[in-house]
Order: structure tokens, then C-alpha cells, then sequence
């Protein structure tokens, strides 16, 4: 006799994995687009991990947010991993007494270059020191902008560095990008005279100028307004508002645009660039470059022991 | 009954003892409990007439048995030899009198009340530990010290480098603001540029696509004529089109110094100046079928 069998056994039924095929290839321009992995050696203190968190999330879309990596894992297993995904950027977090390091490399052949960094904040301390921290949803939708500044000195390292910064976010076709998908901006600024460099990152709003504050809030908000104390309804628009109008009629910082980025801002209509922190901050320093993949011949090093093995 | 209840258990042989001892007195069982003679010696049938003597209130048939007991049986007959001599009195031997353990227990609570307490951390009630718990206590507390101060030092290591920013915008901060700000907005002025050329033109049409495409060439030629002269101002680099790293180098790429050493595609050298070429074909066979369908 057959015996009876548990009800609530089922056949195994392999979850469908929604593939989601992410073109390694921007379909306009046809350029290759750069992923990342960012992930850790050794072990790192809780601030550290947020700030590889913080990382993961400036690196997106392009890369894996919820990389899991295990106490075993060595830098071979990601290598692995990274040709068959496309990656083709390391961000490697470290941890010695002195500082924490970070290590940007590319993949499969390097080179490497190690950053001390000297300083850090995360996005949450970031967030906290504002008044009124934005996200958007869309924020970390889109691959952020990166401007690079002071890198012009003709130093060989330093060139290598701003090569390796360009090309780890995706190319920008001014031809065919939307203005709308410039959220967010990565800044890396290096200091000539203290040889540091200064990692921000900031998210990009567009304000329409030469309205008052109020009539904007009003057509931002879409909350009806309070009139109790004005006479008349044109007090609410000739009335001046209080706040710092002067600062936002900077003339550098203002655009025109070509097309309509966004209900408020029209085309052909001036608007303020206004940039505001996100985090994480960081304060870097190139300590070393290496040839290979965290391997190989030193190309730079800080210290000035230049041994090149050919 | 008692006598034929022995009788009769008797054949059982163990269990006559027990009966035995189940019909002594108060009195004997006290003094039983508090003597260090072993019961065997005494047998039941001979407790059973000491016993009966006891209660008779003669003493001078024991007086052979008392020798064998204890010094401490002797004192306590001595005590409460007075109250065994009245017989059935109320007041049983082996138990103090109520008010004589009143007094005493009195006294005894006096004493403990008047006790003056050290305010010691410790309390009074393991006083007769207290060396030996202060120096428990105080290695825990070294201990304890000695963690924190080990699990702080942890915290601090890993902290290190960690900064929470300033509220306020200091200068530093304001000036790098303007710089990506710059960025910015040389960005959004190329593209604008660049995208307002194309307007009013539609792509998929072979002769505008043309024309697109001179006028896309001319706006970034202009352009880039005009940037380096801003880029010694500013220290802003824009990578304006194609991830291009410097403004000032040819926007076609085989015109550029670094080209194939940037990124080794050396291997499809040959594929590249025929992307547009077929790009244009595909076009061009778009439009024509689109015009057959027509």
C-alpha cells in the first residue's frame, strides 16, 4: 500500500527570475557602459560598511547594490564574477589601524590606484547636518555627472586618475542626453598644495528664476496658499518674501534651456542650478598606483620609492 | 489494644520495633532525639517499662541508663526536671516555655536592632564575606573598567577618519559648490547647444538627418573652439561629449593623439569608420521602405 503522502508537500517549482538584461551597451551611442562592484577586504567597522553602502548606492544603476560577499571570498572569486557580468571597475574598501583605504581598479588588468582616505562622512551625517535633506525617487535612477577640477597640473599619476574617474561612470552624448536625467553630480576636486583630493557628491535642481519665492512654492506645492492677512489677492504676488532672493539671481549659475525639463522648468526660460549634498564625503589621497589588479609594478607611490618592475 | 497490637505484630518480626516506638511518649521521643545513643540498645520491650517508670515519675531505675547517655541528655534532664516531675503538665519537655522564648526571642531581636549598620556599599548581611566580596566586587569592576576602555578604543580605531560635517556651509564647502556648479552648467549650455540645433528637424528623414548632422559638427566645433580659453579660467573639466577627457583634442577620435592607446580596441580597428558608413545605409534602406509602404 502506497503511504499517504503529506499534503502540504508540493514539487519544487524554480522561481522565474525576471532577467533583467541590462544592455552593456548604451543603445544611442553604442559605447561601452562601465558597471562596478564595490565591496570590502577584510573586515570593517560599522561606519566603514555604511560608507560602502553609501558607495553602492552613488555607484548606481550600474552597479550591485546588495553585493554579498563572504569572509572567503578573495579577489579572484570577484574577478570571476565580473567577466561574465561586464564589470569593469573595482571599488575595494579596506581597513588598517593608520586610515581606511580605497582602492579603485579596473578590471581584468588594473591598474590600481590606492586612495588614503583622510576624512569621511557618511550620507546619513550628511543628511543631518541639512535643514531639509532631498531625495527625490528618481534620484539614484540615472548615472551621476562627474566633473573633475584641478587635475590639470601634467602630473602622469594625476592624469591616470582623472581617466579612471571618467570612464567609471558612463560617457554623456550631449547630442542625444536628457537634460531630465542629470540628477546628480559626483565633484572631485584636487588640492594642489595639500595633494588631496575632495570627493562630494551632490544632487542637481533646477529653479526657475526671477519669480518670487512664493509664486514658485505655490506652483511647486499646489496647496492653497494663505491669504488671511493680505488686503487683496495681487498683495500675494507683488508682496516681497522674506529669505535670501539675492543669492539665487547668481548669474553664473543660471541655464536656459533647449526643452521642457519639467513642468516648472520650461524651455527657454531661465533657471538656477542649484546643488545640494547628498553625501558620502570623503577626503582622498593617492598613495599609490599600481600596474596589475591590487598587483604588479608600482607606477606611484607617495613616498617617492619609485620601483618600476619591467 | 495496644498490647494485642503488638502481639500480633510481633511475628512480623521488623516491623515491631516501629510499633514500639509509636506508643513511647512525647517525652522519651525528645530525649531520643536528643541523645547520641544509638536506638538498638534499647529494645522495645524495655523502652516500653522505662516508659511506664517515667511516667511513674521514678527516676532511680534510670539512673543505670543515664550513665551510658551523653553529658547533653544529663543537662537536659537537669532543666526540666521540675516540670517531668509534676507529670501530665501542660507544658511538654523539649519545648521552651512560651514566655521564657518571648524574652529571649526578644532580647535576642533587641540586640540585632540595636546594631548599628555601617553604610557600607555592601550591606550588613554578608558582613562575614565582606572582605572577600569587596575584592570580588572590585576585580569585577577593574574588569569592567578594562573592557570599556578596550571596547572604546575598538569603537575609536574604527571611527577613525569619521567626520560629521558642520551644520553650516563654511567656505570650503561653498567653494566647491561653485565649481560643480560650473560643471553644470557648462554642461547644460553645450547641450542645450548641441540639442537646439537639432530642433524643428526630424531625424528619420535622410536629407534633415544631413543636415543635422553638419550642424551638430559645427555647434561642437564651436564649441570646443571656445572652451579652452574658459578652461585655464576655470578649473571645472567638463567631459563634454563622448567621455572626451580633454576639451581641446579633435572631436573625431583617429585625430586624437591618445587614440587606440586609451582603449585598446585594437583588435576591430577595422570595424570602426564602417559603423557610419552602415549606419547610413540603414537609414537610407529605412527611409525607402518606409516610402514603399507609403
Amino acid at each position: 500500500m502506497a503511504r499517504f503522502r503529506n499534503k502540504k508537500r508540493k514539487a519544487f517549482v524554480k522561481p522565474v527570475v525576471k532577467k533583467q538584461h541590462q544592455a552593456s551597451v548604451d543603445h544611442i551611442t553604442g559605447d561601452k557602459i562601465p558597471k562596478s562592484f564595490v565591496f570590502a577586504r577584510g573586515k570593517l567597522p560599522g561606519p566603514l560598511r555604511q560608507l560602502q553602502m553609501d558607495l553602492r548606492k552613488l555607484m548606481l544603476p550600474h552597479t550591485a547594490l546588495k553585493l554579498r560577499e563572504k569572509k572567503r571570498n578573495n579577489l579572484k572569486d570577484f574577478l570571476n564574477v565580473a567577466g561574465p557580468m561586464g564589470v569593469t571597475h573595482f571599488l575595494i574598501l579596506s581597513k588598517t589601524p593608520t586610515a581606511p583605504y580605497l582602492r579603485v581598479a579596473r578590471t581584468p588588468q588594473g591598474p590600481t590606484l590606492a586612495f588614503k582616505i583622510q576624512e569621511y562622512s557618511l550620507a546619513v551625517d550628511v543628511a543631518k547636518s541639512q535643514l531639509r535633506p532631498r531625495c527625490p525617487q528618481d534620484l539614484f535612477k540615472n548615472p551621476p555627472l562627474i566633473v573633475l577640477s584641478g587635475f590639470g597640473t601634467g602630473d602622469q599619476h594625476l592624469k591616470l586618475t582623472t581617466i579612471m574617474f571618467q570612464n567609471i561612470f558612463p560617457a554623456i552624448d550631449i547630442n542625444t542626453v536628457k537634460l531630465a536625467s542629470c540628477q546628480r553630480i559626483v565633484l572631485l576636486n584636487y588640492n594642489k598644495d595639500t595633494k588631496l583630493i575632495d570627493f562630494r557628491h551632490y544632487s542637481i535642481r533646477l529653479q526657475p528664476v526671477g519669480v518670487s519665492r512664493r509664486i514658485r512654492k505655490f506652483v511647486q506645492n499646489h496647496q492653497v496658499p494663505d491669504l488671511r492677512n493680505l488686503q487683496d489677492v495681487s498683495d500675494f504676488i507683488t508682496k516681497a518674501g522674506y529669505g535670501s532672493e539675492s543669492e539665487a539671481d547668481d548669474e553664473a549659475a543660471t541655464v536656459t534651456l533647449a526643452t521642457d525639463l519639467s513642468r516648472v522648468n520650461r524651455a527657454s526660460s531661465k533657471s538656477a542650478v542649484k546643488l545640494q549634498e547628498i553625501g558620502p564625503r570623503m577626503t582622498l589621497q593617492l598613495m599609490k598606483v599600481e600596474e596589475g589588479l591590487c598587483s604588479g609594478g608600482v607606477i606611484f607611490s607617495e613616498y617617492g620609492t619609485l620601483s618600476r618592475i619591467c | 489494644m495496644a498490647e494485642e497490637n503488638v502481639i500480633l505484630k510481633a511475628e512480623k518480626g521488623p516491623n515491631k520495633r516501629n510499633i514500639g516506638r509509636k506508643k513511647k511518649k512525647p517525652e522519651t521521643r525528645a530525649r531520643e532525639y536528643n541523645s547520641d545513643k544509638e536506638e538498638d540498645e534499647s529494645g522495645p520491650e524495655n523502652g516500653t517499662e522505662q516508659d511506664k517508670e517515667e511516667l511513674r515519675g521514678g527516676y532511680s531505675s534510670e539512673e543505670a541508663e543515664r550513665n551510658q547517655k551523653g553529658q547533653d541528655d544529663e543537662n537536659f534532664d537537669d532543666g526540666f526536671s521540675g516540670d517531668e516531675d509534676e507529670g501530665d503538665s501542660e507544658i511538654q519537655p523539649g519545648i521552651t516555655k512560651f514566655t521564657e522564648g518571648c524574652r529571649a526571642f526578644r532580647m535576642a531581636f533587641k540586640s540585632i536592632i540595636k546594631k548599628s549598620v555601617q553604610d557600607d556599599g555592601l550591606g550588613p548581611v554578608l558582613s562575614a564575606h565582606k572582605k572577600l566580596v569587596a575584592k570580588k566586587l572590585a576585580e569585577e569592576e577593574g574588569e569592567r573598567k578594562i573592557k570599556g576602555e578596550a571596547k572604546k578604543e575598538k569603537h575609536l580605531v574604527g571611527e577613525k577618519g569619521h567626520v560629521k560635517p558642520v551644520t553650516y556651509l563654511d567656505i570650503h564647502e561653498k567653494f566647491l559648490i561653485d565649481v560643480a556648479s560650473k560643471g553644470v552648467v557648462k554642461l547644460f549650455n553645450a547641450v542645450n547647444k548641441a540639442q537646439g540645433a537639432q530642433k524643428g528637424l526630424d531625424p528619420s528623414r535622410s536629407k534633415d538627418a544631413k543636415v543635422l548632422r553638419k550642424r551638430q559638427k559645427e555647434a561642437l566645433f564651436s564649441e570646443l573652439g571656445k572652451t579652452p580659453a574658459s578652461t585655464v579660467n576655470t578649473p571645472a573639466m567638463v567631459r563634454a561629449s563622448n567621455g572626451q577627457v580633454d576639451v581641446e583634442a579633435p572631436a573625431w577620435a583617429p585625430l586624437r593623439d591618445n587614440y587606440m592607446l586609451k582603449n585598446s580596441k585594437l583588435k576591430d580597428w577595422d570595424k570602426m569608420p564602417d559603423t557610419g558608413v552602415t549606419d547610413d545605409v540603414r537609414r537610407i534602406s529605412e527611409d525607402s521602405s518606409s516610402d514603399d509602404d507609403d
